[in-house]
């Protein structure tokens, strides 16, 4: 899950405020949490604004800088690239489950994974991107 | 002297509004009063008078008419317009300001030699209909040596019209925006678009762990909706949405969930 993502998450389970509104509150630059939440790209380099959403939000300042090494893109490439070898490829979902299999479709939202036995004609999973936590080879760590 | 009610009033710099609300005779009546319309009873001419703080004997209890309105003089037709006139000349063609007017337009300037460029231009073109120097200046009548810019620049365009005449319409191109999967959602509405059609059953996962099996009645990029075996339909938002398959037994095991 990207920082986006988690932000919009959080945003959510904490009323859903406004944006403009959380971030005076915080004290940050009136845009900043609006271009972390849409940006596809890495965001949040700094960490001086990210303590100070972390510490609004309630939560410990390393859950944010974890969705910062999974921002959107870097899913992207990893579902490309599976996509194209073929290859096995395990995600962890914010449910707590794990799901694998090969790629065979992404898109914006979600992506199909098909069973790891190409004998078995099971069905598609469609996973949704934003409930993704974790892949393999993500943040350069291999899970 | 009793003088008119409008000219009182006008004196005292009281407006009909003012007036009527100070005496209590409503607007009408006065307008009347004051064109001499109507003759003032004694009964307003003392309300009249306590409101202009006058006495009675100062309001002429029958106003004069007013002037009849001044008739506008006939307008003229407008006038035909007038040739600019010229300023007058003097007799060694200047005005009177001392500017030379030209009466007549100088003879052009003879052009001058056409550039290489335009003669290297001129042979290349006429190089790709198989014309050279020598059939070329046939065709001009003259050596390319005394061309003028003037009939260069002519002769050129000749020929590029004529290699914009024979030359095939260029294709159109045929551009290709960049394949950007992530930019679409159209694989997964496919797929939710071939699930209604089959009216194959779901299984959703949501992120709070509840669980809803039914299916595809309408979906959006941000709903879907589905009727379950009871057949309520329940729409879903994607967002709360993990991942959903096809129920088990309805087609197979499906991508592996380990947790």
């Amino acid at each position: 899950m990207s920082l986006g993502d988690e932000l919009r998450y959080l945003r959510a389970f904490h009323g859903g405020g406004n944006l403009q509104e959380i971030e005076e509150a915080i004290g940050l630059t009136i845009g900043t949490l609006r271009y972390m939440e849409q940006r596809y790209r890495r965001v949040g380099e700094d960490d001086d604004a990210l303590a100070k959403i972390a510490a609004y939000y309630g939560v410990p300042l390393d859950r944010l800088q974890y969705h910062r090494e999974r921002y959107r893109k870097a899913l992207s490439a990893v579902l490309h690239q599976a996509m194209e070898s073929g290859d096995r490829t395990r995600f962890e979902l914010r449910t707590g489950e794990t799901v694998a299999g090969r790629v065979r479709w992404w898109d914006l939202g979600a992506f199909g994974l098909e069973p790891d036995d190409p004998d078995d004609d099971g069905p598609l999973t469609v996973v949704q991107r934003h409930a993704v936590v974790n892949w393999e080879g993500a943040g350069g760590e291999s899970t | 002297m009793p003088e008119d009610l409008g000219k009182i009033r006008k004196r005292k710099g009281m407006s009909m509004n003012q007036l009527a609300s100070r005496s209590g005779i409503s607007i009408a009546t006065l307008v009347e009063y004051e064109r001499g319309a109507q003759r003032i009873p004694p009964s307003d001419l003392n309300r009249l008078a306590k409101a202009l703080y006058v006495e009675e004997w100062d309001i002429s209890p029958h106003s004069s008419p007013p002037p009849p309105p001044r008739q506008e003089r006939p307008t003229k037709p407008p006038r035909p317009p007038q040739p600019e006139k010229k300023p007058p000349q003097e007799a060694d063609g200047t005005d009177r300001s001392g500017r030379r007017h030209p009466k007549e337009k100088k003879p052009q300037p003879k052009s001058p030699p056409a550039r290489d460029t335009q003669i290297a231009h001129l042979l290349t073109l006429a190089a790709r209909f198989g014309v050279d120097r020598a059939a070329l200046e046939a065709e001009i009548g003259k050596s390319l040596d005394e061309l003028t810019q003037k009939e260069a620049r002519t002769w050129n365009g000749r020929y590029m019209r004529r290699v914009a005449e024979e030359q095939p319409a260029k294709q159109a191109i045929d551009r290709k925006r960049a394949y950007l999967p992530e930019g679409v959602d159209g694989f997964e509405l496919a797929y939710l678009q071939a699930q209604q059609e089959a009216s194959a059953p779901l299984h959703f996962a949501l992120f709070d762990g509840q669980t809803f099996e039914g299916t595809v009645v309408g979906f959006s990029p941000y709903q879907i909706t589905i009727r379950d075996s009871s057949g309520d339909e329940i729409t879903l938002n994607k967002l709360a949405i993990a991942y959903y398959r096809k129920v088990a037994g309805a087609g197979g095991g499906g991508a592996g969930g380990e947790g």
